[in-house]
């Protein structure tokens, strides 16, 4: 008897969800969740405040009025000024800037050669493994803000050494959890059946090992964004950020920190800004890992 | 009369995000005393949320029982709270619960002991010496050595049938006048299951207790049950002694499904009737009978009423179907010639009677098989002393270094266009062949000769050849494709790999013929596998395996991990394919039944080694090897009257750990016609007569 194929898969198509474009899909799925909105238009917003810094400001960032220091809110200065004079607005517009810039890359830095790392110690095990992790140990040994330090000084100054150090000081994370991951993706069925049909190491790395291994490391930029934007404070204040009359949000935290009582205003606004980048890559990190997750296709 | 346990129109179900799970739909049976039932059904049909509901071990949210009554003793236990005095009395104590997998429902921190001690004070009322004596009696019972020390071992320190024997002297410990066996023996090994079986069989007999097994296993209950319910969809879609369903199965599911498992007892050559489609998806199911679309003797009236009433057809016998399917004769029936045949265990000597009935149920097909692979004499793979040790530890400090002799000393040939069925327990080393074979592993020694080629120790590109001729199919539909490319990506790869296809428009193509190979459609090619079904992913991984042109595909388990319903299409489409393509298969299974439908020859695997190995005719009909006797005997056949008639050998015993291996013939611990020289000889396989080879010192 022959076996009816055609009933069989008119059967089963029916129990299908009708088919859309992948584009389509991956965006509806993303923005399923109104928070994921919420977030992506934060982002948006400071990305587009960044940019356009200079027609937005209401003043000079760098402009000192020893006249008018530490002013409350008041209509011409919306957040007040500072210990300065400065008015606190245009330097968190400003401040935007190199905040978004020392975050995103130093992050990106580190997600991208921890991952490298990792996924070669973790693929290729054995001497390879070891010599990588060996390294990754000692470094993970040293406080990430120590171990900034100590590399920003020997870069020398400048928001690039800034991100560099900052970049090398929160990749051993990355290559830790990559690791652990390909380590237990490595064990599945299908890495064994990619080697069957006879996928270079090459192949199976990029196309099966690495997207599996990607969605707890979305996590973990997101919570490092915020590190990476107060670390730049804390290397700033000893010299090695950027240098002063620069705006830049963690240096104001620090700054106003000692107006806390008196004007509140100078800490919290700046670290609200930080507040919200963190949300909101948060957000977007969720909202990017679900619409990646294939076990959410045809359920939304 | 009080039946012990009547359930009365049950309905449970369960919330989930894209609506309501019907989980069960209105489901009635009873049990009386002393009697064992059988309730048969899929995967995901609702047997298990049935008696979870009704020992009130749903968890709410999100699951809840929307009605129907549990009548114990006459008492319904729906009115009692699920956390009330009643209801601890009665889970544990009046009724007694195994689940299918005993790791997860014993708890690994406490010790066998602890757990029987806490439920006997509880439930009897003993002191803890007492108890203890108690639990040490029972576990003597079940059959467990050493009970005394035993008694203070963890879970992890039993094997997997060592566990299932506690988990019944814990359900039986405090004399339940029911117990529950919810898929008892679905984990284990074959001739594990038979001796669990036997067991629960007779512990039930000897404290006068009724059984309600659990099972998709129709074999299962063929055996040990008086009467039987078969589920679907969350319904009981047909219900009466062992004798109606299986001789006399009026409902088109029941029909299907005994059409669809290969019988160790059937004539070879006969082709598996598939259950077409899908089991339905439960989730706002619409008000038809749930069957329809897999139906094929449906009619105008299926579509346009509900799903019809349970009704009675004749005597205990209930069926809810619109079609009244004269009763026709499926099973034996007590057909005195098949029952002959059946008698595997002790057909050493066929008579010319017995030889004259087999000539002529043997289908011409078989025949033709039969010939066509004696002419072919041309060897496609040889496995030659082939040898795969893994260390390992050994010892308390776990300091010592042990050999794992995975595979020891293998040799076998595959003719090219037939099948060779390897079977054999789980961890006797049919996985560990296959990778071999494919070069997952390096093997420790022997060799491996394909198409005439040593293909051990070769430079990569000879590698890459021999990976386009060998394939894989998986046994884990789910976990061996990656979740994160689509259908088509995953098929396709294999071309891009190897660079088969010159354009983008050819490899379209070849991809959509793939997919059309494998009866799936071309046009899903887009999804990723959490979209499909266990069966389809089993086809696309198929189509995956056949991208290259390959000659040989080792098939390791590759309907093991499918649904009753679903694996006769796989075998099916299996078949197609290796007439169609002239492919060579490695079949390797554990299920006796279904390796003796597709293979040609048959070897059989223990502890490494390869004990017997023939033609499928000589190995069922006749096998030498006292361990294929055995597992043969082992093997449920889905006939009560066969199984009635059926002698069994019960193994004793357990498969040995590896790190352990007995000296010798490995198998004398457990050899029921072990001689002295067995512990010390080391048989091996030896020519009968007719390329039957055995490898026991006795022949
Ligand atoms: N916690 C739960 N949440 C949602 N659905 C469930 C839950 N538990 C069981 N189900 C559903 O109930 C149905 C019956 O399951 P089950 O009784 O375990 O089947 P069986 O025992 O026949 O294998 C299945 O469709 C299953 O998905
Ligand atoms: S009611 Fe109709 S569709 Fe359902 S099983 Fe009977 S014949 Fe088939
Ligand atoms: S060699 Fe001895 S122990 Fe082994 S199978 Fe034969 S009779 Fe049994
Ligand atoms: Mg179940």
């Amino acid at each position: 008897m022959k076996m009816t194929t055609a009933t069989v898969r008119h059967i089963e198509h029916m129990e299908l969800p009708p088919r859309i474009s992948e584009f389509r899909r991956f965006l509806r799925v993303f923005l399923s969740r109104k928070v994921v909105i919420f977030g992506s238009i934060i982002i948006l917003a400071l990305l587009l405040i960044a940019i356009f810094a200079p027609l937005i400001a209401p003043h000079n960032p760098t402009q000192q009025n020893l006249w008018e220091t530490l002013q409350e809110s008041s209509g011409k200065h919306l957040f007040g000024t500072d210990h300065l004079g400065r008015d606190v607005l245009s330097r968190i517009i400003y401040g935007s800037r190199i905040s978004l810039a020392v975050g995103i890359v130093s992050v990106g830095i580190a997600g991208c050669f921890g991952m490298f790392l990792g996924l070669l110690a973790g693929y290729f095990g054995g001497i390879v493994d070891t010599v990588i992790m060996r390294c990754i140990d000692a470094l993970l040994a040293i406080p990430p803000l120590v171990l900034a330090l100590a590399i920003g000084a020997a870069l020398g100054g400048g928001l690039g050494s800034v991100m560099i150090s900052l970049g090398i000081a929160l990749l051993p994370t990355y290559a830790r959890l990559i690791r652990g991951q390909v380590l237990s993706v490595k064990q599945t069925d299908y890495i064994m059946a990619a080697r069957v049909v006879g996928c270079s190491d090459l192949r199976i790395i990029m196309m099966h090992v690495f997207p599996n291994c990607l969605p707890p490391i979305i996590v973990l930029v997101t919570l490092n964004l915020g590190f990476a934007i107060l670390a730049e404070a804390g290397l700033s204040f000893l010299g090695l950020g950027i240098a002063p009359p620069a705006a830049a949000w963690g240096a104001m935290v620090n700054d106003g920190y000692k107006y806390l009582l008196t004007n509140p205003i100078l800490s919290f606004a700046p670290g609200l800004c930080i507040f919200l980048v963190v949300l909101a890559f948060n957000l977007v990190g969720d909202g990017l890992r679900d619409a990646l997750d294939p076990r959410l296709r045809g359920t939304i | 009369m009080v039946q012990m346990l009547e359930v009365r129109n049950l309905r449970t179900q369960f919330k989930v995000d894209n609506g309501i799970v019907q989980a069960v739909d209105g489901v009635s049976y009873h049990i009386d005393h002393g009697e064992i039932v059988g309730i048969v059904g899929e995967s995901g049909c609702g047997k298990s949320v049935t008696q979870l509901s009704l020992l009130q071990l749903i968890s709410s949210p999100p699951g809840k029982i929307m009605g129907g009554e549990a009548l114990f003793e006459g008492v319904d236990l729906l009115k009692f709270k699920s956390d009330s005095e009643q209801m601890r009395k009665i889970r544990g104590g009046n009724i007694g619960i195994i689940f299918q997998e005993p790791m997860t429902s014993l708890n690994p921190v406490l010790t066998i002991g602890q757990q029987i001690v806490e439920s006997v004070m509880l439930h009897l009322k003993m002191d803890s010496a007492a108890a203890r004596k108690h639990a040490v009696e029972q576990l003597k019972l079940v059959g467990i050595t050493d009970a005394e020390q035993r008694i203070d071992n963890y879970p992890h320190q039993f094997s997997g049938g060592m566990r299932q024997r506690a988990m019944i002297a814990m359900a039986m410990a405090c004399r339940p006048k029911l117990l529950i066996a919810d898929e008892p023996t679905t984990a284990l090994d074959v001739t594990t299951q038979a001796q669990i079986l036997e067991l629960l069989k007779d512990t039930v007999k000897h404290f006068d207790t009724s059984l309600l097994i659990v099972t998709h296993n129709l074999g299962v209950v063929a055996r040990y049950a008086q009467r039987i319910y078969v589920m679907y969809a969350g319904r009981v879609v047909e219900s009466g002694t062992s004798n109606d369903i299986f001789a006399n199965p009026r409902h088109p599911y029941t029909i299907g499904l005994l059409k669809a498992v290969p019988r160790l007892d059937e004539p070879k050559g006969h082709k598996l009737v598939p259950i077409n489609g899908l089991p339905p998806s439960l989730i706002n199911r619409p008000p038809m009978c749930a069957f329809l679309l897999r139906c094929s003797y449906r009619t105008e009236k299926c579509y346009q009423e509900p799903w019809p009433e349970l009704k009675v057809v004749d005597g205990q016998h209930c069926v809810s179907c619109y079609v009244d399917l004269p009763a026709k004769k499926l099973g034996s029936g007590g057909n005195v010639t098949i029952l002959q045949l059946m008698n595997t265990a002790g057909m050493k000597d066929p008579s010319a009677e017995l030889s004259d009935i087999v000539a002529s149920t043997v289908s011409q097909k078989d025949q033709l098989t039969n010939s066509t692979y004696q002419s072919s004499e041309e060897i496609l793979l040889e496995a030659k002393n082939l040898k795969m040790y893994f260390s390992g530890t050994k010892g308390f400090f776990k300091h010592e270094a042990a050999q794992i002799k995975a595979v020891d000393d293998v040799s076998f040939k595959v003719r090219k266009g037939e099948t060779l069925g390897l079977v054999g327990e789980s961890g006797c080393g049919k996985t560990t062949v296959a990778r071999c074979i494919l070069q997952l592993y390096s093997p420790t020694g022997g060799g491996i000769h394909f198409e005439g080629r040593n293909i051990l120790g070769q430079p990569k590109r000879g590698l890459r050849n021999m990976r386009r001729r060998v394939q894989l199919i998986f046994q884990d539909p789910y976990s061996s494709l990656d979740p994160r490319q689509t259908a088509g990506s995953i098929i396709g790869e294999p071309l891009k790999v190897h660079k088969m296809v010159a354009s983008k428009q050819e490899y379209s193509h070849r991809v959509a013929e793939l997919f059309e190979m494998v009866g799936l459609d071309p046009s899903m090619e887009d999804r990723v596998p959490h979209e499909f079904s266990g069966g389809q992913r089993q086809r696309i991984g198929i189509a995956r395996a056949l991208a290259t042109n390959p000659s040989l595909i080792v098939c390791d388990e590759p309907i093991s991990a499918l649904d009753v319903s679903i694996q006769a299409q796989i075998i099916n489409l299996l078949e197609e394919l290796q007439e169609k393509l002239g492919l060579t298969y490695l079949f390797i299974a554990h299920d006796l039944s279904v390796v003796r439908h597709i293979s040609d020859r048959v070897a059989v695997m223990y502890l490494g080694r390869i004990v017997e190995i023939t033609d499928w005719k000589s190995l069922y009909e006749n096998p030498l090897h006292p361990y294929t006797k055995a597992l043969l005997s082992a093997v449920p056949i889905p006939d009560p009257f066969v199984e009635e008639k059926r002698e069994r050998i019960i193994l004793r015993g357990e498969v040995p750990s590896l790190l352990n291996r007995p000296t010798g013939c490995c198998f004398h611990p457990r050899c029921s016609e072990a001689i002295e020289d067995c512990s010390s000889i080391v048989p091996t396989l030896k020519n009968v007569g007719g390329g039957h080879e055995v490898a026991c010192i006795k022949m």
